[in-house]
């Protein structure tokens, strides 16, 4: 049993670095898309460690199926529904005119899009 | 939209439609008392037949078989996780390191990718891995290209890049969604 809980323990950090990870990029990156980029480790590895934990505990620790198909449709709607966002704040931030300071290294949106 | 007609609901689609919506009503409510199942199976046809025609854009028989179902399955739980690991790492690093590290730029790569479920989950894909977000998808005379804006970019816009930032998946799509 103490083997069991030091691994769903193990999850539930590692959810929890990456998670730091992307808040740190969050307030650290330089521009509004790289911004976003970092968003991105909190919904997919942090997520996806934290929910790891959680469905070893409901199976394992609590005997309680309910939680655990709870705990694995919250991860698959929140891995189905975020690219979805992230496109479309993307693309607003871009249509909407919001550009990085420092010039982008290519950009071939505004090549291809733009007067 | 109002000048375009609507599609019209096949029935294919409303059963596919109905049996998702039906299988996540079982999977939250977690019963089987007659009284849930049955309110559970009006409010999916109800569901089904106002959202089919935008749910399921062909037949619904895109999965076409077993076989198809265990590729996408194996496709989602292997080879996907292990390049969401690798990309993961990679932008953890970036961060812990004090975000110095960047070199952003929206690229242009085509996919070779045709059907529209190809190219959604494609798109999906790139914009799950950190690093990576598609902007935008356009069609030039027959070819598909994505707009994606890449966190460190090392290789010049078009089949350099487009390889490094789809990596294998693109393979593996293309075997379930042609």
């Amino acid at each position: 049993m103490t083997a069991l809980r030091i691994i769903i323990d193990i999850f539930i950090a590692l959810g929890a670095f990456f998670a730091l990870a992307g808040v740190i990029g969050i307030i650290k990156m330089p521009d509004t898309y790289c911004r976003m980029q970092a968003s991105t480790c909190i919904t997919t590895a942090g997520v996806l460690g934290v929910c790891a934990g959680a469905l070893l505990y409901a199976i394992f620790v609590m005997h309680h199926p309910a939680t655990a198909v709870k705990v694995v449709v919250i991860a698959g709607l929140i891995f189905i529904t975020n690219p979805v966002g992230a496109h479309a704040i993307a693309k607003g931030a871009y249509q909407h005119g919001i550009r990085p300071e420092k010039e982008m290294e290519v950009d071939d949106l505004r090549r291809d899009f733009d007067e | 939209m109002q000048n375009q007609k609507m599609k019209k609901t096949k029935f294919p689609s409303f059963l596919v439609t109905f049996g998702i919506s039906y299988l996540f009503w079982i999977l939250l409510t977690w019963s089987t008392e007659p009284q849930e199942l049955v309110a559970g199976a009006i409010v999916c046809v109800a569901v089904a037949l106002f959202s089919a025609r935008f749910f399921v854009h062909n037949d619904g028989t895109a999965f076409g078989g077993p076989s198809k179902v265990f590729i996408s399955l194996f496709y989602s739980f292997v080879i996907f996780m292990i390049e969401l690991f690798k990309a993961n790492w990679d932008m953890a690093k970036r961060c812990y390191g004090g975000c110095k590290k960047v070199n952003p730029g929206i690229v242009k790569v085509p996919v070779e990718l045709k059907s529209d479920y190809g190219l959604a989950n494609l798109a999906n894909s790139i914009t799950l891995t950190p690093g990576t977000i598609t902007m935008e998808i356009t069609e030039e005379n027959g070819q598909n290209y994505f707009y994606v804006h890449w966190i460190d970019v090392t290789k010049p816009s078009g089949k350099e890049a487009g390889d490094e930032i789809k990596g294998v998946m693109e393979k593996w799509i293309r075997r379930i969604w042609p």
